[in-house]
């Protein structure tokens, strides 16, 4: 078995997609640091300070200035009163949730990747693991050989796995690098508040604690990597279903797509939480901001997902299993 | 492709594999099984004086005209005194505006009362403030009722949040000049305008009344700003001030600081 998944992952490393996804990421954040770094400047700028609580402050007026003005929907307005809450919460604690660091800035880039840029990159690597040896006919070679169905699969399945775990780790290494060039590499231990739970337009904060940045950071980079998954096995299902790398590549970003769109209209339809895609963003639970659609949580959405990814993988196995190969 | 690369992606790709595993389980174990006992009492406060040193620091308080509702620019009155500022000092200005849009003297009582918002009070060296605009108009609607007995109710409850507001401001900072921004009268070419500049030249002086009683409140006029052709001054909803009015507003305010902060 572990020869099997060896000779999987020589695929893939010697395919390059690994480095190139490695390559993609480091363009990335070189712009968004860039970007980032720009904005930190107008602001400054703009207040004419560098204390945060002056910029905290700011922004809690700004908001609640979009808060009065008309012909703004009531989803942003709900989203915006709940941000707005956070941000009090925060300033009236005397904690600055984005004081500047490599740490902060791999924070930002995570919880704004979780949705689409990671599912993409992972998918790039899972579309092609069955489907191409589908396609270019290597398929047979390798079932003609004395190894069970399943076990070819499986280690096919625990190579994409590996392989995600690589895509998550050179986001979190790279963003760290190459944005502490900029913004300095401390702050670690920077306190930061999680556990806000949203009751229809309020902030609940009983459940509120404090832990430091480098654990926060774990627990985004661990729901990453748990989203990252079950996008993964998602497409590892299409994979196997489908001979076509490009077939599975449209349906996945098609997929994913509407996802992000879906979540920014979803709120009056109500059954839509079951869908996979509108459940990617683990992480705004973490920091604590408003659910597309009223009642979801963490455990809800992380079981959802589970759902999916569970009777995806019983399908490809199922029907991997069971294909005639010709 | 020497095998030994591949070995060491392999090797990364197992270890990290670990790592988020590992951070999954802290992940449930912080979310989901989280005792509320140890609270955020911990932080220590760092609350240190972050005032930058001889920068001038300027607080802006109040409703829509401070935000600059009405100027396309985005400027407001706020904005013409800021370029004015720095044209006249090489200190470096740090600006907050507070303001919020349809904001009344009782709610900027409750503003007043943040512990952010005291914070920069206490460091502001200039204040500028306008407020009573929404108390009196009610966004434009309560001047169709003229009748006296109700807006002179709704004055006398105005005049003592003023009041409330001074004394607040006096007890977080002696010193800083405050400039009260009065109010004009954006209906004073309609059919009943003889009428409602009389109610706001009336609210204007009990207004600057309160504000006498206190050291350095300076009661600022506009009232004259806008009493000849008040629509090239106005904004298309006949009642925020337009670029024009608001830079009118801001020479007004720019002259008046020059001159107290001589004194010092």
């Amino acid at each position: 078995m572990i020869n099997l998944v060896y000779n999987e992952m020589l695929k893939i490393v010697r395919k390059k997609r690994l480095f190139i996804i490695a390559a993609i990421v480091a363009v990335l954040v070189s712009l968004f640091t860039y970007a980032q770094f720009k904005q930190v400047e107008t602001i400054r700028e703009r207040i004419g300070t560098t204390d945060w609580r002056t910029q905290l402050q700011q922004q809690i007026i700004d908001t609640q200035n979009r808060l009065n003005s008309t012909g703004i929907s009531e989803e942003w307005k709900k989203f915006l009163k709940i941000r707005l809450q956070q941000q009090q919460y925060y300033l009236d604690n005397d904690i600055n949730p984005m004081a500047p660091g490599a740490p902060t800035f791999m924070r930002m880039f995570i919880e704004n990747s979780i949705e689409l840029f990671l599912p993409l990159l992972v998918m790039v690597i899972a579309a092609d693991l069955v489907s191409s040896e589908a396609s270019g006919g290597t398929i047979k070679l390798l079932l003609t050989r004395p190894v069970k169905r399943w076990k070819i699969l499986m280690s096919k399945y625990i190579a994409m796995i590996l392989s995600t775990s690589f895509i998550v780790f050179s986001v979190a290494v790279l963003s760290y690098a190459i944005s502490g060039i900029v913004f300095g590499y401390g702050g670690w231990n920077l306190p930061l508040l999680t556990g806000f739970s949203i009751q229809g337009e309020e902030l609940n904060t009983t459940g509120v604690h404090l832990i430091p940045q480098w654990k926060y950071l774990l627990i985004e980079f661990g729901l990453a990597f748990f989203v990252s998954l079950v996008v993964g096995t998602l497409t590892f299902m299409l994979s196997v279903l489908l001979r076509s790398t490009a077939a599975v590549m449209g349906i996945m970003l098609a997929a994913l797509i509407s996802g992000a769109i879906l979540s920014s209209m979803v709120s009056s339809w109500e059954s839509a939480k079951y869908l996979f895609m509108v459940n990617l963003r683990l992480t705004s639970y973490v920091s604590g901001m408003a659910p597309p659609i009223d009642g979801m949580t963490l455990s809800f959405s992380m079981t959802v997902l589970a759902i999916w990814a569970l009777v995806a993988l019983i399908i490809s196995f199922y029907v991997f299993t069971k294909r005639d190969v010709y | 492709m020497p095998k030994r690369i591949i070995s060491i992606v392999v090797a990364i790709c197992v270890a990290t594999t670990m790592l988020w595993i590992f951070g999954l389980i802290v992940t449930i174990q912080d979310q989901f099984f989280y005792e509320a006992s140890s609270s955020t009492k911990q932080i220590e406060a760092t609350n240190s004086n972050s005032k930058q040193k001889d920068a001038l620091s300027i607080v802006a308080l109040g409703d829509s005209l401070t935000r600059g509702t009405g100027d396309e620019t985005g400027k407001g009155y706020v904005g013409h005194v800021m370029d004015e500022l720095k044209k006249r000092t090489d200190k470096q200005i740090q600006f907050t505006n507070l303001a919020i849009k349809g904001q009344r003297s009782a709610q900027l009582i409750e503003q007043l009362k943040q512990k952010e918002v005291q914070r920069q009070i206490i460091e502001a060296d200039i204040i500028l403030m306008t407020i009573g605009g929404n108390d009196l108009f009610r966004g434009g609607e309560a001047l169709r009722d003229l009748s006296t007995t109700q807006i002179e109710k709704e004055k006398k409850k105005f005049i003592e949040q003023l009041n409330t507001i001074f004394l607040l401001i006096r007890e977080m900072n002696e010193d800083a000049p405050v400039f009260y921004i009065a109010l004009y009268n954006p209906f004073n070419d309609l059919d009943n305008g003889k009428e409602t500049s009389a109610i706001v030249r009336n609210w204007n002086y009990a207004a600057s009344e309160v504000a006498a009683q206190y050291k350095s409140i300076i009661c600022v006029p506009t009232y004259d700003l806008f009493e000849l052709q008040v629509n090239d001054y106005l904004y298309t909803d006949k009642f925020h001030p337009n670029k024009e009015g608001y830079k009118r507003m801001g020479e007004r305010v720019a002259a008046l600081i020059t001159l107290t902060e001589g004194e010092k």
